[in-house]
């Protein structure tokens, strides 16, 4: 019985998480989108000249509009079109905040393995949104 | 004919057929449409994309890399990330409603989406390393297999008792959840624990190469390799996507191939569509779905096919 107890208090606790994380995420998607779309912040690109570009693969695309790769959009974040990036980036960020959330509750349980679990994620997704999985051009 | 049969061709009929910029080399010719028809076309599409996706009991991923790499002009790359987000967001969306009712499983999902994130992460950087063209004809081999493997798993839910292995017990990975259908609690554990993070390795890899989402492989894994219970299954595979689904989706998004244009109205017209579908799933009788979606598979996986190969 204690057993079922902690394991709903653990996904209710993530639950709670993933869905501040969501909220936060999905509203900066559409707020950002709907900046874009009205201009209010000039892009980058402007959404006229995307046709010429979007069936470009990735690198020929980078390489003829100067889009950012990896971290760079961050210094970008007045240009409308990059602005939409931050809403994307918290939603891919949303699992790693949750696994951050449950790492000490394993730990307080001393429940090794899924805090070994929690450790080994939280550094995959850590490694996938630095960029240094990726190989260099 | 059916509503789902009339969305089906709805949904076709809205895409238009272009030809696939991105297998036709760079493409700096003048645009034949007006931009802004692209983004109200991509609503549409994955709105009717949603609707019919929930019905026939798929993620909206696994319908959209091939529809919308095979028919609108935005190259492969750009779909792929796409998709990828389409089925993150989708899974985020419903993550914290199956947590709380406990049809998902977070102690099951955790130890499978980190083999599935690192092959994930294999499967999106080797998938941006291959010309356009191998991924286009693997896209539409797999599509065809996903096609197949719906069709033999169309009467899923043939688990049978078995003792749960050991690496089941040391990891805990047993439970009780409420079945809301039969009004009462359900106790599960599992076995072939092995077999089932190996698949989800490979799986989380075919996910990140394509953009898919993998429901369709993470159920039968769960319910047929794993002996997880169906509802239980469904849940906690929506639960693996949204830990999978994040890591490839950074190897994308660090890539560039992030498209607002592209990406933002077709979540949002997956994720609307996705809510139509639920009002819509009383109404319609889930093996006429079932049927629909093998059959828009089966098309645009051999466009896929056929694209890859230069036909």
């Amino acid at each position: 019985m204690e057993d079922i107890e902690r394991r709903t208090h653990e996904q209710r606790s993530y639950a709670r998480w993933l869905a501040f994380g969501v909220s936060v995420g999905f509203g900066s998607l559409v707020v950002s989108f709907v900046v874009y779309m009205t201009r209010l912040l000039a892009p980058g690109i402007a959404p006229e000249q995307l046709p010429r570009y979007w069936g470009l693969p990735v690198a020929e695309y980078v390489k003829a509009t100067g889009a950012p790769t990896g971290w760079s959009w961050v210094m970008r974040l007045g240009e409308g079109d990059l602005l939409n990036y931050v809403g994307f980036a918290i939603l891919a960020s949303v699992t790693m905040v949750c696994y951050l959330r449950m790492l000490p509750i394993y730990l307080r349980t001393r429940e090794r393995a899924f805090a070994a679990i929690c450790v080994a994620e939280i550094a995959v997704l850590a490694a996938a949104a630095s960029g240094l999985l990726l190989p260099s051009p | 004919m059916s509503i789902l049969g009339r969305l089906a061709v709805a949904a076709a009929a809205s895409a238009p057929v272009f030809s696939h910029a991105g297998l036709a080399g760079p493409s700096l010719s003048a645009p034949v449409m007006a931009w802004w028809v692209w983004p109200i076309l991509l609503f549409i599409t994955t709105f009717l994309m949603g609707i019919v996706a929930v019905i026939g009991g798929i993620g909206g991923g696994v319908l959209f890399v091939p529809i919308v790499g095979g028919f609108f002009p935005f190259h492969l790359d750009f779909v792929r990330s796409a998709g990828l987000l389409l089925a993150l967001c989708g899974a985020l969306a419903s993550g914290p409603g199956l947590l709380r009712s406990g049809l998902a499983s977070l102690r099951l999902a955790m130890p499978l989406a980190l083999t599935g994130s690192i092959g994930g992460i294999a499967g999106a950087t080797i998938g941006l390393a291959l010309p356009t063209r191998v991924v286009q004809a693997a896209l539409g081999v797999t599509v065809l297999l996903i096609a197949l493997l719906m069709w033999w798993t169309r009467n899923p839910d043939r688990v049978a008792a078995h003792p749960a292995d050991s690496w089941a017990l040391a990891l805990g990975l047993h439970g009780r959840f409420r079945d809301p259908a039969l009004g009462h609690d359900v106790d599960w554990k599992v076995h072939r624990t092995a077999w089932g993070l190996a698949a989800f390795f490979g799986i989380g890899m075919v996910g990140g190469l394509f953009g898919l989402g993998a429901g369709w492989a993470n159920v039968p894994a769960l319910n047929l390799l794993m002996g997880v219970p169906l509802k239980l299954a469904v849940g906690t595979s929506g639960l693996a996507i949204s830990i999978i689904n994040s890591s490839a989706a950074w190897v994308y998004m660090n890539k560039g191939a992030l498209l607002p244009i592209l990406h933002v109205p077709s979540i949002l017209g997956v994720m609307l569509g996705a809510r139509v579908g639920v009002k819509l799933l009383k109404r319609v009788h889930s093996s006429t779905a079932h049927r629909i979606v093998i059959l828009v598979l089966v098309l645009a996986g051999l466009r896929s096919l056929s694209q890859g190969l230069g036909f």
